[in-house]
């Protein structure tokens, strides 16, 4: 989960580096999963979300299909 | 509260306050524990998810997400503290875990020209940079460190 400054450099970074070019993610969809993910971190009731739970959560900011469901095993040979 | 709560909730707490990764002498002898059950509690933690140990060892926390335990390119400073994250997503995530407005330092991982962000009332700024996510949810923790 790296920053670029723009999708033109994740273009040549996947090239150079023979990475598959996955999903992009903006600034204001990444400070969403921030909070969700984080926001009650230093609380007491905190935990990590379950797999159903990160489904939802990447579904409700268009984040979709089995690249985000950690259930999928489309990537068992990947 | 349960004990690993509190374990959990001490390493949270001292690196909130102190920028500082706690190892498990430290939390032992902060919740008042010996530090073997403070290990097997930072097993438990590791299988839930909630903290990875640094290979090979039983006593030092390499991330207690959002938080690193060592330096990287994601650095995240609150005022006069600075803590380092493990990738873009826990940059954002210690500005939204601590709640409070954060500059974040980092760099292009093709170009590696700095990227600064900045996190202000609850939202980043409008600023030049996107995010890669070259790993499936579904492998995310095949390798935690890497991903």
């Amino acid at each position: 989960m790296l920053f670029f400054r723009s999708e033109e450099h994740v273009d040549r970074w996947c090239k150079v580096n023979g990475v598959m070019k996955r999903p992009l993610v903006s600034l204001d969809q990444l400070w969403q999963l921030a909070v969700t993910w984080y926001g009650n971190r230093l609380m007491v009731e905190s935990r990590r979300p379950g797999p159903d739970e990160m489904v939802s959560i990447f579904s409700e900011i268009g984040l979709e299909g089995p690249f985000w469901d950690p259930k999928s095993d489309q990537w068992a040979s990947a | 509260m349960d004990f690993d709560t509190s374990v959990k909730l001490n390493i949270y707490e001292t690196i909130a306050h102190t920028t500082r990764m706690p190892i498990s002498t430290d939390v032992a002898s902060a919740i008042g524990s010996s530090v073997v059950e403070v290990e097997q509690a930072f097993q438990r933690l590791y299988e839930k998810r909630l903290l990875v140990l640094e290979p090979g060892s039983s006593s030092h926390i390499r991330m207690a997400p959002p938080f690193s335990g060592i330096e990287t390119q994601h650095r995240v400073q609150i005022e006069e503290e600075v803590y380092f994250a493990n990738c873009a997503w826990d940059a954002f995530g210690i500005a939204a875990a601590l709640k409070r407005d954060a500059d974040i330092e980092s760099t292009c991982a093709d170009c590696s020209e700095p990227l600064t962000f900045q996190i202000r009332e609850g939202r980043p700024l409008p600023q030049e940079g996107i995010i890669h996510f070259a790993i499936p949810a579904a492998q995310w923790w095949q390798d935690i460190i890497y991903t």
